[in-house]
C-alpha cells in the first residue's frame, strides 16, 4: 500500500482517541477551558452518562465571533503566546490547557456547539461542528453578560468503535462526578454545579480563596470527617510550595482512593505521591491502611513538564527528589506537630457506642469517691512540665475556661499545681486493668495503657537507632542476589543510603548485587527476599522503604514485648507518669498500627450523652 | 495383633521413634506410629516423610499383626503408667480400636490401617562404615550450633558431612554455617568412608541422630547415598533424606593469614562476654573488643541500658586493635572449646576471625565481625 497523507478530519478523530477517551475526559477538557477563561462559576450538565449530552457553561471571558472558528480548529489556542522574539515556550505553561486540541477533537467525534458572549461585547455568537464539519458562525442568544456555553451531543457517534467500549451510563456519570470533584478541589474559589440527567447532584458554592476556603471545599467533597481530622500542610523549599491538608493517621482508609495531588492547580496521578505518603506515614499506619489527603504543589511552571500525557493526568518534575522530599518532610512536620492528637472520629465512634439504655440500678458505692481519695495526694506529682514543642495547639484547648472553673475544683485538691491542666489530665482510675481514665480541665481521657506504652518504647528505640547507627553483621558467605539489570542498577545506586541502614551491597556484574553485610538487628534473615523487596520499592516508590520498615517492624515487636501489658495493675503515680510521658513524646496519639492510644471525651459530649444539652 | 510388653522397653522404643512425628499433620497417618508384632519382637516405625526412625523391643507376641496408632498419645500414656508394669496391646476384630491395658488402666485408641503407612526405602546405599559413637557425637556437638535456621538458604539448614584428604590422610568432616559464622570438626575417616558422597544432613535429622546416639553402643553403622543417609545402632535405625543442594565452598572462607594471635582463658572470656552482654538489650548484642598487649577490654554501650566494661588478661603481644562481635556468636563458639584456652586469630578489622582449640586440633571456628 502506498503511503498517503491522512485527511484532517481523520487526524482529529485519531487525536480524539487520545484526548477524549470517555465523556469524563471531555468534561475535564471543557471545565479546564472554563477555568482558564477565568470563570467564577462553572455549571456542568450531563445526560445519559455524558454520551447523550454534555453542557459546560461558564461566566469566563468568552469568545468573540472571530475567535469561534479558530477555537474549533486544531492547534489553535489562546493559551500560548509568543515571546518578544516570536518563540513559543512549552516549558513555561501556566494554563491548564495549551495544546489546542480539545475542541477540535471533541468536534470531530460529536455534535459540538459553542455559544459565547465575549467580555464587553453586546452580541453573542454560536458555532456548530458536526462530526468534524465546521459550520458558519451565527448570531445567537446568550443568557449571561459574558462567558461561554459548550454543548456536546452524541459523543462518539462518529466513532462507533469507541462507543462500543463505553461502560454503563452509570459508571460514566460516576467518572464525570469524580472528574468534576477533582477540578473543584483544585479551585476552591470557583463555584461548581453538576446536573446528571436533569437532577442536581453536586453543588459547591465558591469559597473564599485561601486555606479556610479550601478546607471547606475539601470537607464538602471528601466528607466532614476529613475536614475535622485534617492537618494543615504548608511548606516551602527552594521555590516549591506544598500546601493542602492531610488526614490524621487515626483517620485512615482501606484504600488509596482518597489521596489527591494537584500540581499548579492541575489534578494529577503520580506514583511519587503514593511513595511519599507511605514514607511519611510509615510509622503510624499498618501497611494495608492508607491516609487521606489533598496536597497542592505549586512551583515554577518551568520546573515541571505537563506535556507528557495527552490527558495531562501525569506530569514530570525536573527534580522529583525535591518534590518527594518536600511532601515527606511537610507531612512529617505536620504529623509531629499534631503530636498526640487522635482523630475525633475515634471519640465520635466511642460516643456512638454508648447507649442511653435504662439499666438496672447499680448498687451505689458507699465510698465518697474512692478515686478522689487517690487523687488527693499520697504521691508527689512528677513535674515533667517542660514546654512541649508542637503541643501548644492542643494544650490551648485544655486551658481552663472560666465557666468551667466550678467543675475543676471537684475532686482534685490542688497540690503544687494542677495535674488537670495537663493535656492528658490527671489519672483518676484504671479500669479492667487495661485502661486509664484521666480527667482533664474540660473532659476526660481514656488511655489504652499497652498501646500507649508500646508507642513510647518504640519512639525511644527509634531515637536510639537514629543516634547510635545500625550495627551490621558482616557475612562470611556474601549473598549474590539475582535481579533484572535495571533493578540491580537501581539498588547499587542507593548503596550509600542502604549502608546507613546496615545493608552493604555492591554491584555484581549485570543483573546481580552482592550483599556483604546485613543489619545485625534482623538476625538470621532472608537476605534475598529483603533485597528483592527493596528493588521493588525502588522502582515503585523511588525509595528503599522496605528495609526501614523491616527494621522498624523488629523495633515494633521488641517494643511490644518491652512494654506494660494489658492486665497489669498500675498505681496512680505510674499512671500519671505514663500520661506525662505521652505528652512529651511525639506521635504518642496512635500506636504503631495507627490505632489510637487514647480517646478524649469532651465534657460537652458527655453532657450531650445525658441529654443535658 | 495381641502382645504383652514390659513398660520400660515400650517407653524406650516409643521415645526413640515418636520425636520423628510432627505435632501437627495434614496427613493423619503421619501422626501415627506403625506397630508390627512378629515372633518375639515388636517393631516401631515413625516418619515425617523426610525421615524415618525404626526401633524394636522384645515382646511376648500372642498373635502377630500390624496396626498404626497415634504416636504422641501412646507415648504419653506409656510414660504415665507405673514403673515395671506389663502393658498389653491388642487390636482384634472385635474392637476397631487399639486397646492398651496395664494394671487397672485401659485405653482405646483410634487406629489407621498399617497398609497405608508410608515406608521409606532403605535401598541404594553402596556400602557402610562403622563409626565410633563418641567420635560421631563429637562431630555433631562441635558444629550443630552453627546450622542456619533461615530457610531461603536451604542448603545451609544442615550439617555438611563429607570425607576429605588432609595432609595425605582421609578425614570425615562435619561443617555447619549460617552465613556469618562457621564451625568445622574432623575425625579420622573410618573404614569404608572413602568414596562416600558428601551430604547435607538436615537439622532435624541431626537432632534425632544425636538423641539416638545417647542410647547407642560403641559403634554405629553409617550408610550414605547421594539422596539419603542411614544410621543403624543397637537395633534402631534412622533413615533420612539429605538436603538436595550444594554446600558452599567453605575452604575459601577459612582465613589463612590471620597473624594476630590472642590466647585467652576460654571460661573467663565466656563469662566476661556474658556479663557485659547483659547491657545490650537489642538483638544485635554487639560487644566491642579492644585488644592490646596483654589485655582485652570488652565494652557494650547501650543508650538506654547503660554501659558495661570488663577487662581480661590475654596472651598477646603486638599492635593494639579493636573490633566488634555478636555476643551470642562469641559465646556459642567459646562453649565448644574443650581445653582451658581459646586461640583467637585475627586479621584486619573486616576480616573473619579464626577461633581454634589448642586442646583439639581437629576443630576450627570462623566468625565475622560486626560493623558499627
Amino acid at each position: 500500500m502506498p503511503i498517503r497523507r491522512l485527511p484532517t478530519e481523520l487526524i482529529n478523530r485519531i487525536a480524539a482517541g487520545e484526548v477524549v477517551e470517555r465523556p469524563a475526559s471531555a468534561v475535564k477538557e471543557l471545565v479546564e477551558n472554563a477555568l482558564d477563561a477565568g470563570a467564577s462559576e462553572v455549571q456542568v450538565q450531563a445526560d445519559g452518562g455524558g454520551l447523550t449530552r454534555i453542557l459546560v457553561a461558564d461566566d469566563g471571558g468568552g469568545l468573540t465571533a472571530d475567535e469561534l472558528p479558530l477555537a474549533v480548529e486544531r492547534h489553535a489556542t489562546s493559551k500560548l503566546a509568543p515571546d518578544d522574539a516570536g518563540d513559543y515556550d512549552l516549558l513555561r505553561i501556566a494554563t491548564l490547557g495549551f495544546r489546542g486540541e480539545a475542541l477540535p477533537s471533541i468536534g470531530s467525534v460529536a455534535r459540538l456547539s459553542i455559544t459565547s458572549r465575549a467580555r464587553g461585547q453586546a452580541d453573542a455568537h454560536a458555532i456548530f461542528v458536526d462530526g468534524g464539519a465546521v459550520g458558519q458562525v451565527s448570531p445567537a442568544a446568550f443568557p449571561g453578560p459574558h462567558g461561554a456555553r459548550v454543548e456536546v451531543r452524541d459523543l462518539f457517534y462518529a466513532t462507533p468503535a469507541r462507543l462500543k467500549f463505553m461502560k454503563s451510563e452509570r459508571s460514566e456519570a460516576q467518572a464525570i462526578t469524580e472528574e468534576l470533584k477533582r477540578q473543584a478541589m483544585a479551585h476552591e474559589a470557583v463555584g461548581f454545579a453538576l446536573d446528571l440527567d436533569g437532577r442536581r447532584t453536586l453543588r459547591l458554592p465558591a469559597e473564599a480563596p485561601g486555606d479556610e476556603g479550601r478546607l471547606a471545599r475539601l470537607g464538602a467533597i471528601m466528607g466532614r470527617e476529613f475536614s475535622d481530622n485534617a492537618l494543615l500542610i504548608d511548606h516551602e523549599r527552594e521555590g516549591v510550595r506544598l500546601s493542602g491538608y492531610a488526614g490524621l493517621p487515626t483517620y485512615n482508609r482501606g484504600n488509596a482512593a482518597h489521596q489527591y495531588l494537584f500540581v499548579n492547580g492541575r489534578p494529577v496521578r503520580d506514583r511519587l505521591l503514593q511513595g511519599a505518603l507511605r514514607g511519611a506515614y510509615a510509622d503510624f499506619l499498618a501497611r494495608d491502611r492508607h491516609p487521606a489527603c489533598a496536597l497542592y504543589v505549586e512551583l515554577d511552571p518551568g520546573l515541571v513538564d505537563v506535556n507528557v500525557h495527552p490527558a495531562k493526568a501525569e506530569v514530570r518534575f525536573r527534580d522529583p527528589a525535591l518534590v518527594r522530599g518536600l511532601i515527606v518532610g511537610g507531612l512529617r512536620h505536620a504529623l509531629a506537630a499534631a503530636g498526640h492528637r487522635a482523630s475525633t472520629t475515634v471519640a465520635m465512634a466511642a460516643l456512638g457506642g454508648f447507649r442511653a439504655e435504662t439499666m438496672p440500678p447499680v448498687p451505689h458505692r458507699p465510698s465518697g469517691g474512692g478515686f478522689s481519695a487517690w487523687a488527693q495526694g499520697g504521691w508527689t506529682p512528677t513535674p515533667t512540665a517542660q514546654a512541649i514543642p508542637g503541643l501548644s495547639e492542643v494544650s490551648a484547648r485544655a486551658e481552663p475556661e472560666p465557666d468551667l472553673a466550678g467543675f475543676a475544683d471537684a475532686p482534685a485538691a490542688t497540690p503544687a499545681f494542677d495535674l488537670v491542666d495537663f493535656p492528658l489530665g490527671a489519672a483518676r482510675a484504671q479500669v479492667h486493668e487495661t485502661y486509664i481514665v484521666a480527667q482533664t480541665r474540660d473532659g476526660m481521657v481514656i488511655v489504652d495503657q499497652h498501646a500507649a506504652h508500646e508507642r513510647l518504647v518504640y519512639e525511644r528505640m527509634k531515637a536510639e537507632m537514629a543516634e547510635g547507627g545500625v550495627a551490621r553483621q558482616a557475612l562470611l558467605l556474601p549473598e549474590v542476589v539475582e535481579l533484572d539489570p535495571a533493578e540491580a542498577e537501581r539498588v547499587a545506586a542507593r548503596a550509600d543510603e542502604l549502608a546507613a541502614l546496615g545493608l552493604v551491597v555492591e554491584p555484581f556484574g549485570p543483573g546481580a548485587v552482592l550483599v556483604r553485610e546485613v543489619p545485625a538487628l534482623l538476625g538470621d534473615t532472608d537476605v534475598i527476599g529483603l533485597v528483592r523487596d527493596i528493588a521493588d520499592d525502588l522502582s515503585e516508590n523511588g525509595s528503599a522503604l522496605a528495609l526501614k520498615e523491616r527494621l522498624e517492624e523488629v523495633c515494633g515487636t521488641m517494643a511490644c514485648h518491652g512494654s506494660v501489658r494489658s492486665g497489669r495493675r498500675l498505681t496512680a503515680p505510674e499512671m500519671n507518669a505514663l500520661l506525662r510521658q505521652m505528652e512529651a513524646t511525639p506521635h504518642s496519639g496512635q500506636c504503631n498500627h495507627g490505632r489510637p492510644t487514647y480517646v478524649e471525651l469532651k465534657l460537652a459530649d458527655i453532657e450531650r450523652l445525658f441529654g443535658r444539652r | 495383633m495381641k502382645l504383652t510388653i514390659e513398660r520400660a522397653a515400650l517407653l524406650r522404643a516409643l521415645g526413640h521413634v515418636q520425636s520423628a512425628v510432627e505435632r501437627r499433620n495434614t496427613i493423619p497417618i503421619l501422626s501415627n506410629v506403625l506397630l508390627s508384632a512378629d515372633r518375639d519382637r515388636l517393631t516401631f516405625s515413625a516418619t515425617d516423610l523426610d525421615m524415618e526412625i525404626v526401633d524394636e523391643a522384645v515382646a511376648q507376641v500372642d498373635q502377630p499383626g500390624q496396626i498404626t496408632a497415634p504416636a504422641h498419645t501412646l507415648y504419653e500414656i506409656v510414660r504415665k503408667l507405673p514403673e515395671g508394669a506389663d502393658v498389653s496391646l491388642s487390636f482384634t476384630g472385635e474392637d476397631p480400636r487399639l486397646t492398651v491395658a496395664a494394671g487397672r488402666s485401659r485405653f482405646n485408641l483410634p487406629v489407621l490401617p498399617a497398609g497405608d503407612f508410608p515406608v521409606m526405602s532403605s535401598e541404594g546405599f553402596a556400602g557402610s562404615m562403622a563409626v565410633d559413637v563418641n567420635d560421631l557425637i563429637r562431630l555433631i556437638d562441635k558444629t550443630r550450633f552453627a546450622i542456619s535456621a533461615e530457610e531461603t538458604r536451604y542448603y545451609l539448614n544442615g550439617l555438611y558431612l563429607h570425607t576429605i584428604i588432609v595432609d595425605g590422610q582421609a578425614r570425615l568432616r562435619a561443617v555447619a554455617t549460617d552465613g556469618s559464622r562457621l564451625a568445622l570438626a574432623d575425625m579420622p575417616a573410618p573404614e569404608g568412608a572413602a568414596g562416600a558422597p558428601g551430604v547435607i544432613v538436615p537439622r532435624k535429622t541431626i537432632g534425632e541422630a544425636r538423641r539416638l546416639l545417647e542410647d547407642a553402643g560403641e559403634t554405629v553403622d553409617l550408610q550414605i547415598s547421594p539422596q539419603k543417609i542411614r544410621m543403624e545402632l543397637n537395633g534402631a535405625a534412622l533413615t533420612s533424606k539429605v538436603i538436595d543442594g550444594n554446600f558452599p565452598d567453605y575452604g575459601r572462607v577459612i582465613p589463612k593469614d590471620n597473624n594476630r594471635t590472642v590466647m585467652v582463658d576460654a571460661k573467663l572470656f565466656a563469662q566476661a562476654v556474658d556479663r557485659v552482654a547483659t547491657i545490650s538489650a537489642e538483638k544485635s548484642r554487639s560487644v566491642r573488643m579492644a585488644i592490646e598487649s596483654g589485655r582485652v577490654v570488652l565494652t557494650v554501650r547501650n543508650m538506654e541500658a547503660g554501659q558495661a566494661v570488663e577487662e581480661l588478661e590475654i596472651d598477646y603481644d603486638g599492635e593494639p586493635f579493636e573490633l566488634s562481635f555478636n555476643a551470642r556468636y562469641l559465646l556459642d563458639i567459646t562453649d565448644q572449646i574443650s581445653g582451658g584456652t581459646a586461640e583467637l586469630r585475627f586479621g584486619g578489622p573486616n576480616d573473619p576471625a579464626l577461633v581454634l582449640d589448642p586442646a583439639d586440633a581437629d576443630v576450627q571456628y570462623i566468625l565475622m565481625p560486626l560493623r558499627v
